[in-house]
């Protein structure tokens, strides 16, 4: 039997056991907004894809966006806390929960994103029935479905010790719990098993990570069309997608610490360390950015420099220079300093900047392109209707919800890892710094 | 097996648009609203691109604007059936690239990766307002909505020609199979025929010196051939 | 347990509502995805294709109809037929949409109600209509006033055209009035010049050069497909002859696009161009001294009887049109004149086009008479590849009219529309006249109008006087397909037949130089609606009047009447019944040889093949038929110095003032293929067509070069006020290089109010800036003369209402379907 007395952590499950009012409003307001993505999704299918603000030549807009950008947040969680795993990084124990949730949950909303954007949905079967080994799209699917499993597993594997906790508490939902805490009992045979699986499912995810955002670049870049045929796409989405994830972890932990009071397990440190990451990611960001834009500006093909121009200094550059400021400016000011990143308030701010900057990067990776296509086209303009933006903000707001829900059940926190912690880290880790060192003289006598 | 192929002689071409129409007759296009057109959505199969030059662009030379047919360019090497998640546009067995109604899903895929931009999607339901739907050809089925279709090279005369050809106990021959398009052209700017055959009017009209194709820079092969003494074309 | 039910409930209800949404999204998927709203009834039985004449344009192209099962499935052209060779245009390709229009008038419609609007219009049977207006028309013949009925026709051509015609002589009128006047000004010129009133034929095919003067040779000529067949001939570059095409205007035109140079011109000085170059041939010595020599007067001065000099075209020339004055006015270089006149002498053809835009834009009688007489220069009249006239189909003249009684006192009666009365006695028709002698009641009242065709409302320079000029007129009968404004302001509608489903006989069509009869026979056995033909209702009309008006037809019905026109034809013994392109060459040689190989020996066999194959024909031209081509009181081409000095220095023909900053801008009129001569906008397919050069579609817009945009503070793509003193319309305004500075260009077609769903409130219509500015000399209203403003103006000029219907034309199935107002 596991001990079902918690001492410290006690306040780690007062979000599932005695949940609030302010729980349940937030809940339903989030409820509500996701209910009027329904609405918008039956107009659509009312009215199909004319629903939406696509025409020719722009035949993809806020929806692939979308499923760009929500893939990449998903990098968040798995991706980082695998690392952090096998880093032995300890800071990571009271975040990595929070993050990999993040992973599972929002890639449901990225293959959603591409459902919504089918014309014809009831067809979606032919991607098995008929699928075509060739299209970049398919490896997107299998690579995606891997992703989810193996995200689903490496969020599962840590939680049954704290879904056995729960059972043993006998509160509400106790069958429930039962049922997913798979007999564990906690014997040392269990415990070894488990950690031996979560290491080799944290190695095991990082490549799969790695190639879904690859995967998701080539969709764009094994076409022929104007700034999207890149050789550096693959890594270039690959560190967007982790410097997103990254600011979406930062966000989700500054809300459930001031939502669940949990200050005493989220501190500065963990928002100063990531926020360090967030920062190398947005110095690579930049780089990379700079290198692909520079790229096109000295190949100056002209058919690229049309989409380059409209980009920088033609219709799109609004957008171009809000997303420069908003993924390179605003956050290397924050991060680069020493005060403003040892502050919730600040790496927060840079984060909520990163998100935006780098929606827009989709936005303007998948629009412009299209919008300049190498043949004169009657110049279309892409405005999306509501139709698309009810189902982003339904999208945005159901991942919240699903994610508000998932407290509910399960802590966000993990509750062993933390004792776990608290019994033998200090230990290991003091160990580990030895042996980094050459062995100490015997002090003289 | 033939290569078929079209030549389009742009020093005749005099942009009247009977190819468009021709197409959409016999194809069974669904004209497009006023409301369409204004959203980008009207569906055309073969459309006239416009190439302007002014000024700067025309270095010194009078302005001018050229006008191009551009139908699908079937090309060889096409970068649109290798991206289509379900095999829903292939090249089929007469090396036509073919588009299967029934099995897209929609996602336009297809549409992004032509570099031509000359697959169109199905954004409505295709209306025929009584009794219009009369004058249908039922050689083409009309595509549903929410699927993309394009330029079939009027794939359907060419099964035609192939049973007749067959009932007469003869090989197919130049001319038997020609798509509305060319068949209809007034000032017959176009052509069509066998690529590969010596003796096709296509083939020695595309060994011409004033011969060029669209974006052949990209590799894509197209079997439209382009006829001008000018440079028109190309890059944008 | 209390909480145990509450959870049951609660499951209960979670699964019914689940089950619901689920159902519901299910039934929505699968209505979704259905293809198309009515149940589409595919045709079965056997296929044939039937021979047919397209009467949507005066071209006359011979069409081949695809027909499965007795039903229209592919409009095409027919391979035999000369005109159009298997080729067609983009409209009569969309035949199909005209025959199965939702919005044809479904029977004989009476009004009785307000102008203007469907709703005022009840069904009657063609008892009725014939009863009413039979009977009307016979009292106002009895009363011995038949001069009071007046024939406006529009387009319409072949056996209709004649068969009205004949009735409204025969019933005793000479108030036979064309709405279409767009040849008027060519043949106008051919006349003055050659002493033949023809529309003049350019040799395209054969010529190596084309001067073209703002002609929408390539867009709007005559005969489009049979234009752009000669076109493909003329780039025959196979055989290592391609022909440069020069293109003079102020507004590249799709003509323009198609050219190898766009010189741009002032506005309104194609024709003092045209004489620039006849000056530096003439200095240089490049002209055709023999043609002047042997065959033309006017050149050189003469002292004349009464001891008046009269000058002769070199001195106006060397006066008028030095080559520094003509770059002056025209704005083109100096260099450019001198270069286009060169390559002009030196080609082995050359040819001079005039300026015709379009069915409805006939262009300026001066210039038309300048490209006659640069013609005339280069030596090109009646040569290959040069301008020929064409001849006549020899169909013998219907017996004449009995030259006494009441018929022939009517028709010496003077025309309400004072044609005559001009200066120069060659204007035929002018319905801007008639509507203001209508408006008068001078000389004599209006009881009857006869529209055949005609939309008077919406294609008259002044279209208001028209409208006011309608509601004075006791009885307005509109024979009309399509529910047009002029129909709508009627009191009775005849529906007419569609080309597929009558019998027709179409002659040469403008623009051929060979004679030509293309029989149709009716595709469809019945008509889809309740409607006749033009021919079949006049012959009706004919029959209730009686006595002389009845007899003046050679037989009783249509079909009756082709046969003894093509009994005509058997007579004249020449010609041949359509065939390949083989038969072609072959019936050219053996006449050319001067033998005549018919492939038929009897008028029964001419009548079948004519059926069989589309028509008779006779491809050959003899060339140099002197006699025939100038028939001047000379026996001579007439250079007609006079007049072009006369007209030259007419008021209000343009300058050469510096129009960028001068607030009135010269307004360019042009008609784009898809809706000359005023039809179009009614077939869906149509408007989609406008001008492939950019993007404005389903609308009329204007064009104005950007420093004119700059200078007037308009911008591009926004609504714009044109205003002229005689009216304004609302247009979307285009920014574009394609017009020259200080002038605005607007396409013609748009703007009716009626005409089915598609056409009804599309655009704007540009003749309500016309106002009554005429030719001096032809009587044609002056297009060239209009002056308009612009101001940046809200949006287009709709009522919410008119704006929804407009929408509603096809924005969804559901829309379209609350429209129908018609079908019952």
């Amino acid at each position: 039997m596991v001990n079902p007395d918690l001492g410290q952590e006690e306040r780690l499950l007062r979000p599932i056991e005695s949940p609030t009012r302010a729980f349940t409003i937030f809940i339903s307001v989030l409820f509500v907004l996701s209910a009027w993505g329904f609405v918008a999704w039956m107009a659509q299918l009312r009215r199909g894809l004319a629903a939406t603000g696509m025409n020719v030549p722009i035949y993809w807009g806020l929806y692939i966006t979308n499923f760009v950008f929500f893939i990449g947040i998903s990098h968040a969680g798995t991706l980082i806390s695998a690392i952090l795993r096998l880093a032995h990084a300890e800071w990571r124990r009271s975040i990595t929960r929070a993050a990999e949730v993040i992973t599972v949950l929002v890639l449901f909303f990225g293959m959603g994103s591409i459902l919504l954007d089918l014309g014809r949905p009831d067809r979606v079967l032919n991607v098995i029935l008929h699928g075509n080994f060739h299209s970049p799209l398919l490896w997107d699917v299998v690579s995606v479905s891997c992703y989810l499993t193996a995200s689903t597993v490496y969020l599962f594997l840590p939680l049954i010790p704290d879904i056995a906790i729960l059972r043993d508490r006998q509160g509400p939902h106790a069958a429930f719990y039962r049922l997913l805490a798979l007999g564990w009992t906690g014997t040392a045979r269990q415990q070894h098993l488990l950690e031996k699986t979560i290491s080799m499912m944290a190695v095991l995810v990082i490549p799969v990570a790695v190639s879904v955002h690859t995967v998701v670049s080539w969709v764009f870049a094994m076409t022929v069309q104007p700034m999207w045929h890149s050789t550096i796409f693959g890594p270039y989405f690959v560190v967007g997608a982790i410097f997103s994830g990254i600011g979406a972890i930062i966000i989700g932990m500054a809300l459930i610490r001031r939502a669940y009071h949990l200050e005493e397990y989220l501190k500065p440190i963990h928002f100063n360390n990531l926020g360090l990451l967030l920062l190398v990611m947005c110095l690579l960001w930049f780089y990379f950015t700079f290198a692909e834009f520079l790229t096109t500006y000295y190949g100056a093909d002209p058919s690229h420099m049309t989409v380059f121009l409209s980009k920088t200094e033609g219709e799109f550059s609004h957008l171009f220079w809000t997303m420069f400021v908003a993924c390179f400016l605003i956050p290397f000011v924050l991060l680069a300093n020493n005060r403003t990143r040892w502050t919730v308030w600040g790496t927060v701010t840079a984060s909520v900047s990163v998100e935006i900057g780098m929606w827009l990067e989709r936005y303007l990776i998948v629009v412009p392109s299209l919008s300049r296509p190498r043949l004169p086209m009657e110049a279309a303009k892409y405005s999306p209707s509501w139709v698309e933006w009810s189902l982003f903000l339904a999208f945005a707001s159901a991942f919240v919800l699903l994610y508000a829900l998932f407290t509910r059940f399960f802590p966000i926190i993990s509750i062993w890892e933390i004792r776990e912690g608290r019994a033998h880290s200090a230990r290991e880790v003091s160990a580990r710094v030895e042996s980094y060192l050459p062995a100490a003289e015997e002090p003289a006598q | 097996m033939a290569r078929w192929g079209m030549v389009i002689d742009l020093d005749r071409c005099t942009a009247c648009q009977a190819c468009v129409v021709a197409c959409q007759v016999e194809n069974n296009i669904p004209p497009a609203s006023a409301d369409a057109a204004a959203r980008g959505r009207a569906l055309a199969w073969i459309r006239l691109v416009p190439f302007g030059k002014e000024g700067k662009e025309a270095g010194g030379e009078p302005p001018a604007l050229r006008l191009i047919p551009v139908p699908c360019m079937h090309c060889e090497h096409p970068p649109c059936t290798k991206v289509c998640p379900v095999q829903a546009t292939q090249v089929g067995d007469d090396g036509l690239v073919a588009q299967v109604y029934a099995r897209c899903i929609g996602c336009r895929y297809c549409t992004t990766a032509c570099p031509y931009t000359v697959r169109q999607f199905n954004w409505d339901r295709p209306v025929f307002p009584e009794p219009m739907e009369r004058g249908l050809s039922p050689d083409v089925s009309v595509r549903p909505r929410g699927v993309v279709e394009k330029c079939s090279f009027c794939h359907h005369r060419l099964q035609l020609a192939k049973d007749q050809a067959r009932l007469e106990g003869r090989p197919l021959q130049d001319g038997d199979y020609v798509p509305a398009c060319v068949e209809s052209c007034p000032p017959g700017a176009m052509a069509f025929g066998d690529l590969d055959d010596p003796r096709s009017t296509v083939s020695r009209l595309a060994q011409s010196h004033r011969a060029f194709r669209l974006l052949e820079e990209l590799g894509t092969h197209p079997k439209v051939v382009y006829l001008s003494k000018g440079e028109w074309g190309g890059e944008s | 347990m209390k909480m145990e039910r509450r959870r049951f409930m609660g499951l209960v209800l979670g699964a019914t509502s689940g089950a619901a949404v689920g159902l519901s999204a299910g039934h929505l998927l699968a209505r979704t995805f259905a293809t198309a709203d009515s149940p589409y009834d595919p045709p079965g039985g056997v296929e044939a294709l039937r021979l047919s004449v397209c009467s949507l344009c005066p071209g006359g192209c011979g069409v081949q109809v695809r027909c499965i099962g007795g039903r229209p499935v592919k409009v095409g052209g027919n391979p035999r037929h000369p005109v159009s060779g298997g080729r067609l245009c983009p409209k009569g390709l969309a035949a199909l949409q005209s025959l199965y229009h939702p919005d044809r008038i479904p029977a004989p419609m009476r009004r009785k109600g307000d102008r203007g609007s469907l709703a005022s219009f009840e069904r009657r049977t063609w008892e009725e209509a014939f009863a009413e207006i039979g009977g009307s028309l016979r009292s106002i013949r009895e009363k011995g006033k038949p001069e009071s009925v007046v024939l406006l026709r529009g387009g319409a051509l072949g056996l209709g055209a004649r068969v009205g015609s004949r009735f409204l002589s025969a019933f005793g009128s000479p108030n036979e009035v064309r709405l279409d006047r767009g040849d008027e000004a060519a043949a106008l010129a051919t006349s003055l010049t050659q002493g033949v009133k023809a529309v003049p034929v350019y040799d395209l095919s054969a010529t190596d050069y084309v001067l073209s003067l703002g002609s929408g040779l390539l867009e709007a000529s005559g005969s489009p497909v049979a234009t752009a067949r000669a076109f493909g001939e003329f780039r025959q570059v196979r055989t290592g002859r391609r022909g440069k095409f020069v293109q003079v205007e102020s507004r590249l035109s799709m003509t323009g696009a198609a050219a190898d140079e766009w010189i741009a011109v002032n506005p309104g000085t194609e024709g003092v161009f045209a004489l620039g170059i006849a000056s530096v041939l003439v200095n240089e010595d490049l002209y055709d001294r023999d043609f002047l020599a042997s065959h033309a007067v006017g050149f050189d001065s003469v002292h004349g009887t009464d001891g008046e000099p009269a000058m002769g075209l070199r001195a106006l020339l060397g006066r008028e049109f030095n080559l520094e004055r003509v770059a002056l006015e025209t704005g083109v270089s100096v260099n450019v004149i001198l270069r286009v006149a060169r390559e002009l002498h030196a080609a082995r053809a050359s040819l001079v086009v005039g300026p015709r835009r379009g069915p409805l834009l006939p262009g300026s009688l001066f210039d038309h008479l300048a490209a006659q007489a640069l013609n005339a220069l280069i030596g090109n009249i009646d040569k290959e590849g040069g301008v020929l006239v064409a001849e006549e189909t020899p169909i013998p003249p219907w017996a004449p009219l009995a030259a006494k009684g009441r018929g022939a006192d009517g028709r010496r009666r003077p025309r309400l529309d004072s044609v005559g009365k001009h200066p120069l006695p060659f204007a035929c028709s002018d319905p801007e006249a008639l509507a203001e002698a209508m408006l008068s009641r001078k000389p004599y009242p209006v009881e009857v109008l006869l529209l055949q065709d005609a939309d008077p409302l919406v294609f008259t320079a002044t279209p208001s006087r028209f409208g006011q000029a309608l509601e004075r007129i006791p009885l307005v009968v509109a024979i009309s397909a399509f529910p047009s404004e002029t129909a709508l302001a009627s009191d009775w509608i005849l529906p007419e037949a569609h080309f597929l489903e009558r019998w027709d006989l179409h002659t040469t069509p403008p623009g051929i130089s060979f004679p030509l009869a293309s029989v149709a026979k009716p595709v469809l056995e019945q008509p889809l609606v309740d409607a006749r033909s033009a021919v079949d209702i006049f012959l009706e009309l004919a029959r209730r009047v009686g006595g002389e008006v009845a007899s003046a037809f050679p037989a009783g019905d249509a079909p009756a009447l082709i046969r003894h026109d093509l009994d005509g034809i058997f007579a004249a013994q020449r010609g041949a019944v359509m065939g390949t392109t083989f038969d072609e060459a072959w019936v050219r040689m053996m006449e050319g040889a001067g033998w005549w190989a018919p492939g038929y020996r009897t008028a029964e066999e001419l009548w079948q093949g004519a059926l069989d194959s589309g028509g008779w024909w006779d491809p050959f031209y003899d060339h140099g038929e002197w006699a025939r081509v100038l028939k001047t009181p000379s026996g001579r081409f007439d250079l007609r110095p006079g007049l072009l000095k006369e007209l030259a220095q007419a008021p209000g023909r343009p300058g050469s003032d510096d129009r960028k900053v001068v607030p009135d801008l010269p307004l360019l009129l042009f008609e784009p293929l898809s809706i000359a001569g005023g039809f179009g906008a009614e077939l869906p397919f149509l408007p989609a067509l406008l001008d492939p050069g950019h993007e404005e579609r389903w609308e009329t817009w204007a064009e104005i070069h950007p420093e004119t945009a700059k200078i007037h503070g308009i911008k591009d793509k926004g609504w714009v006020r044109v205003r002229s003193t005689a009216g304004s319309v609302v247009v979307r305004c285009l920014v574009t290089w394609r017009v020259v500075p200080g002038a605005v260009a607007i396409p013609v077609g748009l703007g009716k109010r009626g005409g089915g769903r598609w056409a009804r409130y599309m655009g704007a219509n540009p003749f309500r800036l016309l106002g009554g500015e005429r030719d001096s000399r032809s009587g044609l209203p002056d297009f060239q003369a209009t002056r308009v403003r612009l101001e940046a103006a809200q949006g287009p000029e709709m009522g919410p209402g008119a704006l929804a219907a407009w929408r509603g034309a096809g924005l969804s199935s559901r829309d379209l379907q609350n429209t129908q107002v018609f079908r019952s």
